[in-house]
């Protein structure tokens, strides 16, 4: 049985790692997905959630003050959700589901960001009239509440998904195959958008050929 | 000027300088946060430290990894006992800069080309935790090292830290990682197409063309291809259901 007070903590320490502490990318999908997977028990099953949403968010970039998706808690909660419900055999059909939670769930990860960042603004306001040595506390009560938002991110999130997901599986009526194939040609896309990331393909044709040489290469030496 | 411990301490501070971070000082009061044992160790008289504390908790931002090389320039600039005002200045010169360079380096570089090599990892047949932990250590050593290279040059240089930033390599690096990026861009593209996600199964004919002018999609559209992929998924979700429902 899934332990959401885990869930809760892991989410927590993700959602920190993102913005707040130490930024170590333990807060990256493919991270996220298989330490939460591996920590349940499923380290596969973290693994293909985590491959998947680290490849739908190699090209959402943090840069300056722009609002973007927190896609390692709702990585972490679709992670839980697809261990809750999904048997230990690969299931398509709760894969597909809570896959489409996390993209719609990361962008309210990404709003709970921005209302902490306002909270934190009220916060150091609130604090003025304190002696500046007290900053120490106003810096790690920020940091408190981010932990506390991204753990309830993440259990949350995780909760509904496994909710929605238990509710709708039943419902699932696509050939297992149709549906793994179509996610796979889903992700090879997404990794296609790295390349803008890098120049774009005019710029960088000929490492970009290089790359695909030396990938086709390999492919047939690994069999 | 300071010790060791207070260096360390500095540092290690840095890694949360992101912590408080809001809309009206961004990372000001981060900035003050990891500041705070030098301050400590330089202004012995309370009310010189307060008021230290207060000029360094106003409004600034830069890319965190960089971050130290304008803590130790400051500190160094402290500790010379260079006016205030020439201190704020300095510190509003350096914060475009630095988080330009941090987010073309890092978050458009390094990061996505560590993260396509352990993507690559996987689809060679590599273990979930030997393609996690080669992730992790290739990327921190980059992280930490930028950090603490960072903060030495700042405090070995103080207001003349801009210069050295010229002279550095660093923005130089910017066209071989990118270079770099679309290699490994190009080997996992390869790979996905020939192989298959591994955890997904193996390539079909129909499957191994519809990936192509995906790949090619994604490649040329990039933001706009991933609005796709994302709408694409929420429809295969319900495709699916109403395939049970209406079935």
């Amino acid at each position: 049985m899934t332990s959401w007070f885990v869930v809760a903590a892991i989410g927590g320490f993700v959602g920190l790692d993102t913005t707040s502490f130490p930024q170590m990318m333990v807060s990256r999908p493919l991270v996220a997905g298989t330490v939460t997977g591996a920590i349940l028990g499923r380290p596969m099953a973290g693994l293909t959630v985590g491959f998947i949403m680290e490849a739908f968010s190699l090209l959402v970039l943090p840069v300056g003050a722009s609002r973007y998706p927190e896609s390692g808690t709702a990585t972490v909660a679709a992670t839980a959700a697809y261990v809750a419900v999904a048997p230990a055999t690969l299931a398509p059909g709760v894969l597909v589901l809570v896959l489409a939670f996390a993209l719609a769930w990361e962008w309210v990860g990404g709003e709970s960001v921005v209302l902490l960042r306002r909270a934190n603004g009220k916060l150091i306001r609130k604090k003025e009239g304190v002696p500046a040595r007290h900053l120490e506390h106003r810096h790690l009560s920020a940091m408190g509440l981010d932990f506390v938002r991204a753990a309830v991110v993440a259990a949350g999130g995780g909760l509904i998904a496994a909710a929605v997901a238990r509710w709708a599986a039943p419902l699932w009526d696509l050939d297992p195959g149709s549906t793994m194939e179509v996610l796979a040609v889903l992700t090879a896309t997404m990794i296609g958008t790295a390349v803008p990331i890098f120049g774009g393909v005019r710029a960088r044709r000929y490492a970009l050929l290089l790359g695909l040489i030396t990938g086709v290469t390999l492919a047939a030496v690994a069999g | 000027m300071i010790g060791a411990g207070v260096q360390a301490a500095v540092v290690l501070r840095a890694l949360a300088i992101q912590g408080s971070w809001n809309y009206e000082t961004l990372t000001g009061t981060g900035f003050g946060f990891a500041i705070l044992p030098a301050l400590r160790a330089l202004h012995t008289d309370p009310e010189a430290l307060d008021a230290a504390i207060r000029r360094h908790e106003r409004a600034f931002n830069s890319h965190p990894y960089l971050a130290p090389l304008a803590l130790g320039a400051v500190i160094h600039m402290e500790a010379a006992g260079e006016d205030p005002a020439v201190i704020d200045r300095f510190k509003a010169a350096l914060r475009g800069s630095l988080g330009t360079l941090g987010d073309q380096l890092v978050w458009a570089g390094v990061r996505p080309l560590c993260l396509l090599l352990a993507l690559a990892l996987i689809l060679l047949g590599a273990s979930w935790w030997a393609a996690i932990v080669v992730f992790l250590c290739l990327y921190n050593a980059v992280h930490l090292g930028l950090m603490v290279w960072g903060f030495r040059v700042g405090l070995a240089e103080g207001r003349g830290v801009a210069e050295r930033l010229r002279q550095t390599p660093l923005s130089r690096l910017r066209p071989q990682i990118m270079a770099a990026g679309a290699f490994m861009a190009g080997l996992v593209i390869a790979l996905v197409v020939t192989r298959g996600v591994a955890a997904v199964g193996e390539p079909g004919p129909v499957w191994t063309g519809l990936a192509l002018i995906g790949v090619v999609g994604g490649a040329v559209w990039g933001r706009n291809a991933r609005r796709a992929g994302v709408a694409a998924m929420m429809a295969l979700a319900l495709v699916g259901l109403l395939a049970g429902a209406l079935g």
